[in-house]
């Protein structure tokens, strides 16, 4: 234990890693509302009665919940160029893999928002005459948006961590820019025990509204 | 969108692909062994009621589940051993890495599977003149056990996910196989694609299975309850 604790390297550097920051934020804010919507639509052909879009729409679901994330990044960057003929920019590859992995799971967060709404419900608003577009986003959506906001904010801490995972393909965000910084002052301990704490700082209060919002939904059913 | 697949690169490599896998479910089977022992005493701390046992527990949790796998690899690969004094080798800083987190997760499953047991029970087998560990053993923890299942298959799908990491340490698991074979071969979408069939195949078919024993275990506790 004859070490001496020297976080001046980290204090040092501080831009580096606020660049770091700066861009796995970047890559949240981009890749987070885009997979709520790619999300919804899938949910719609899963929850649809169409055989052929509820086949489509669970494959999608399955293939991209039982895979590693870090795979699906990898598969973008170095392999989905051979079928296209174009190498993708590695923050673009990165927000592919997020996405497309992040929407599995909230069309799934979607259809069990959907299916949870007594058929009652949809009954009644056929007999007002509303097509079921009309009932969707009047009568359903509404009610259950609320009731799926812990789990979409689960999904939200699940994404910022997997936006670590973008380090491996060079995007420069929070993960790759400590690694280098450790690397370049051979200080791992502070500079990698600071990125953790970063981390925490960032994604704790999520996890905080999210056991939040869970006990007062809890409470009002 | 013409490109002619070619799996044969996979073919012929085979081998190595297969000390991978080997190597993916060696650190996947000893890490959830580990999780589970690291998750059970971490509960049994939080739920202890002792305030120095308690917090120390809760903060461990806290700090793993709110911080991304990735660093916990980095950390145990490149921060730990300057606090230890010695080097580790890649397959025990995965194995640190990936128990101590699923540890973590582990124990929110028991503690949330012992305490949805019903304050109740307690007490009325406390009341029929049970000891303590006893209402524990043959009352909570039978109905504790099958409420953790479901969330406890989930949590050990993610650590099988979250071994691929251990890639980025030079372990040699399924991905970081594949890594060398697609610098051998150049096939890349080949051997990645094969390596995602592998994990979606194998996963799937856990996941039915989960499903198929957890069916079976609530229609045997509501038979017996009858």
């Amino acid at each position: 234990m004859e070490f001496s604790w020297d976080f001046a390297p980290v204090f040092q550097n501080y831009p580096v890693l606020l660049k770091g920051v700066g861009m796995t934020a970047l890559l949240w804010v981009i890749a987070f509302p885009l997979s709520m919507l790619v999300g919804f639509f899938i949910s719609l052909a899963t929850a649809s009665r169409n055989k052929v879009a509820i086949g489509v729409g669970r494959s999608y679901v399955e293939i991209f919940r039982n895979t590693p994330v870090m795979i699906q990044l990898i598969w973008f960057f170095y392999a989905f160029p051979i079928l296209t003929g174009q190498q993708l920019t590695p923050v673009f590859a990165a927000l592919c893999g997020l996405v497309l992995n992040a929407s599995a799971y909230c069309s799934e967060i979607f259809r069990g928002g959907i299916v949870s709404v007594p058929n009652g419900q949809w009954e009644g608003g056929k007999a007002l005459g509303m097509s079921r577009q009309q009932l969707m986003r009047r009568v359903i959506l509404p009610q259950v948006f609320a009731r799926m906001l812990p789990a979409f904010t689960n999904r939200g801490i699940e994404l910022a961590k997997n936006t670590s995972i973008a380090s491996v393909i060079a995007v420069q965000e929070l993960m790759y820019q400590g690694r280098a910084l450790s690397a370049a002052f051979y200080r791992p301990l502070e500079i990698l025990t600071a990125v953790g704490i970063i981390y925490f700082l960032l994604i704790y209060p999520g996890s905080y509204l999210a056991s939040r919002l869970e006990k007062r939904f809890a409470l009002r059913t | 969108m013409n490109y002619d697949w070619d799996f044969g690169a996979v073919w012929e490599y085979r081998q190595m692909l297969l000390d991978g896998a080997l190597g993916t479910m060696k650190i996947a089977a000893v890490a959830i062994l580990l999780g589970v022992v690291i998750g059970a005493v971490l509960a049994t701390m939080r739920l202890s009621r002792v305030r120095w046992l308690e917090y120390p527990a809760l903060w461990f949790t806290e700090f793993y589940r709110n911080t991304p796998p990735l660093i916990h690899f980095f950390w145990a690969f490149y921060a730990l051993p300057v606090v230890l004094g010695v080097s580790l080798d890649p397959y025990a800083a995965a194995i640190i890495a990936l128990s101590t987190q699923s540890g973590a997760f582990y124990a929110e499953v028991f503690r949330g599977g012992v305490i949805s047991v019903e304050r109740g029970q307690w007490e009325g087998a406390r009341a029929l003149g049970m000891k303590p560990h006893n209402v524990l053993r043959r009352v909570v923890l039978p109905q504790a056990l099958q409420r953790m299942l479901p969330p406890f298959m989930e949590r050990s799908f993610e650590l099988i996910k979250t071994t691929a990491l251990a890639s980025t340490l030079a372990y040699s698991d399924l991905l970081y196989q594949a890594m060398q074979v697609n610098s051998i071969t150049f096939r890349p979408l080949e051997v990645y694609t094969f390596v995602a069939a592998i994990f979606f195949v194998t996963l799937l078919t856990l996941s039915m299975l989960a499903h198929v024993v957890e069916a079976r275990l609530s229609r045997s506790s509501y038979q017996s309850a009858r």
